[in-house]
């Protein structure tokens, strides 16, 4: 990797056709990036034949260069097929950064392909800065509660995902079209090592919490089943849908259509009710897009306390049953 | 079959943070610390796969002494031994290098499957697991329910969770590397006997100094990434923040709903 390109690889996600929204965000933060670090942008999209659509819309939307890797390698890639495709186009192209959403599917093939490349790869950062031309990623640790400022070290290309949500999805158009550029990599033998046998579709369509107009979401802090029972009571007085983070779904005390979050569903109440939930990414991401919400969490500093419009610094099983009161009365 | 676990010593999730006088890392002394969670869920796939194959099940922690509490917690629960890396001090520590250290303890040992977690809950790479895969040259599959062993013992079949309710079942070559989710299996609490089982059984302390290393291939000076300071974070929303009593609270929580947001 001698001559080093001038360049910010943003890695587009796709399923069925679609972007997915956390890859648009990348696109935001190379954008942000590019200016300073006097750099250009291209947007790299990885698939077989089918992704042709897919690149000239993003190329239509976006006016920036974009990269088709073509390799009919099968419809569902493993990640070490995703490996040796993305490590021959770095190494071949070789980009100065290479940004990605952190999915599932790059927790999955990222850190590999880092080290396939010998470089790091800092994951999930949520900002940055750039201070006398150095490059910071800023990165959420010790479960959301503090903040940690990240640089490398070394020679690039640099390896960064950004967390779901963290810069807009606004499309940025700019007018100069350089096109699309089309690479074709030959058929790689499907590795042995993992094969995909089937992808399905699980949770019942029984509990639809996404029209749901008030949610009262309990999480880990009820502490158990038997105790769990004040949410629904909550929920029941407010005329609410009763929602949860993962713990309490682990843990046997309600169905997983309960979930909230990036493995369950994602809802867009008028109100958001969260007791005992601490905030992590994988719960918020699926409670932005609410209007109004509520956190009763005895922790001052727990994360969910940055996304709420109310807070209260309390015990729910102290504060819940006054809730639950005020409630019925004003029914009355 | 022999499975092994690696398990992170993490402070508890309920923890209180201050930073030090560097700003670089946390206050440690008033911390408590317990094993990260994903990992006592992949502990429990592993002896659940031991109850029904039989085998062996190591547990392996890297750190300082203070991890020798959640060796001995995996053992207590079951586990058959483990092996302690021991590498100096605490603080931030890079997937990268602490993979590299693991991967040259695992390979002197004849091992079928390792777990680890999905991620850490106080560094959260999500990383060290895949890398470590990397190392050794096998499979992978990360963000795993569950995870069934094939009659011929030379394939595995796992279900990992995808977003938004998918799930992928995908079948891996032996030996391999998965990165356990938690989901219904939940993991048991040791048993009394458990425990005093636990003070009879083996651990191996390595160092990477036994292992061929050199400390900069472990410390974060070997990596090549630079922690820098640490902060709290600055609110994303002006937050309402009630005060008083908890009747104080609650009242003022409804009227704000009612009368302010209007959504009640
Ligand atoms: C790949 C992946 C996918 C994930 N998907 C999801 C998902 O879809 N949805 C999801 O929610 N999570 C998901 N998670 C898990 C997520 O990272 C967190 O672990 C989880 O959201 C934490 O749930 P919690 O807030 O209920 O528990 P904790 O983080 O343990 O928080 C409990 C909170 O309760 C408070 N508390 C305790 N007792 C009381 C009390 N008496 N009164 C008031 N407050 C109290 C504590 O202060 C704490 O803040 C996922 C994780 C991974 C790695
Ligand atoms: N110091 C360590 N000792 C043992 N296991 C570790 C250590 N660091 C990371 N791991 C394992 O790697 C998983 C992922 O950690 P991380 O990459 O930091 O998110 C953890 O859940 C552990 O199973």
């Amino acid at each position: 990797m001698e001559h080093l390109t001038n360049r910010i690889w943003v890695l587009l996600e796709h399923r069925d056709g679609r972007l997915k929204p956390v890859s648009r965000e990348a696109v935001t933060c190379a954008q942000a990036l590019a200016g300073p670090l006097k750099m250009s942008v291209s947007l790299v999209l990885l698939g077989d034949h089918t992704i042709e659509g897919l690149t000239h819309q993003v190329d239509r939307e976006y006016g920036l260069e974009v990269l088709a890797i073509r390799t009919e390698s099968g419809a569902v890639c493993t990640p070490e097929i995703q490996c040796e495709v993305l490590r021959q186009s770095i190494a071949q192209e070789a980009p100065y950064l290479v940004l990605m959403g952190h999915s599932y599917q790059v927790i999955d093939f990222a850190p590999r392909l880092a080290a396939q490349l010998d470089r790091a790869f800092l994951s999930n950062c949520l900002g940055h800065e750039i201070r006398d031309g150095k490059l910071h990623f800023i990165r959420p640790v010790f479960g959301g509660k503090l903040h940690q400022e990240m640089t490398f070290l070394g020679e690039p290309p640099f390896i960064v995902s950004i967390q779901p949500g963290a810069y807009s999805n606004q499309i940025l158009r700019t007018e100069d079209s350089p096109g699309v550029v089309w690479k074709d990599i030959p058929p790689l033998k499907q590795n042995p090592g993992r094969r995909v046998l089937e992808i399905v579709e699980e949770a019942s369509k029984k509990v639809d919490l996404t029209q749901a107009s008030v949610v009262v979401a309990g999480g880990r802090g009820l502490a158990s089943r038997e105790k769990f029972q004040l949410i629904l009571d909550l929920a029941e007085v407010l005329g609410a849908s009763v929602g949860a983070s993962r713990p309490p779904v682990d843990g046997g005390w309600l169905p997983k259509e309960h979930q909230i979050g990036s493995s369950g569903q994602t809802v867009a109440p008028r109100l958001y009710i969260a007791c005992g939930i601490s905030g992590a990414i994988q719960h918020l991401v699926g409670i932005t897009s609410s209007q109004c919400i509520v956190a009763i969490n005895k922790d001052p500093n727990a994360p969910i306390f940055n996304v709420a419009d109310y807070g209260i610094v309390g015990d729910v099983f102290k504060v819940v049953p006054l809730l639950i009161e005020l409630a019925r009365e004003l029914r009355r | 079959m022999r499975f092994l676990v690696c398990l992170k010593q993490v402070p508890d999730k309920d923890s209180r943070y201050s930073l030090d006088d560097s700003s670089c890392w946390i206050k440690e002394q008033d911390l408590t610390f317990e094993t990260n969670e994903a990992d006592l869920y992949a502990l429990e796939q592993a002896l659940r796969l031991k109850e029904r194959h039989g085998g062996e099940v190591v547990v392996l922690s890297l750190g300082d002494d203070r991890v020798l509490k959640c060796i001995k917690h995996g053992l207590a629960m079951g586990a058959d031994c483990a092996i302690h890396l021991r590498v100096p001090g605490s603080g931030w520590r890079d997937a990268f290098a602490t993979a590299r250290v693991m991967a040259q303890a695992i390979r002197r040992r004849s091992v079928d499957l390792v777990f680890a977690g999905v991620q850490s809950e106080d560094l959260a790479h999500a990383q060290t697991g895949t890398i470590l895969a990397h190392f050794l040259g096998w499979p992978h599959a990360t963000i795993v329910l569950e995870v069934q062993v094939d009659p011929d013992f030379v394939t595995i079949v796992v279900k990992r969770e995808l977003e938004g309710n998918l799930f992928e079942r995908c079948q891996l070559s032996l030996p391999s590397v998965l990165t356990i989710q938690s989901g219904p299996n939940q993991p048991r609490y040791p048993t009394l006997k458990g425990i005093m089982q636990a003070k009879r059984k083996e651990i191996v302390t390595l160092t990477p100094e036994d292992l061929g290393l050199r400390d900069q291939d472990l410390r974060a000076t070997g990596s090549r990434l630079v922690p820098g300071r640490l902060f709290f974070p600055a609110k994303k929303k002006r937050t309402v923040m009630l005060e008083g009593s908890d009747e104080e609270m609650a009242g003022a929580l409804i009227e704000k709903l009612r009368k302010e947001a209007k959504v009640l």
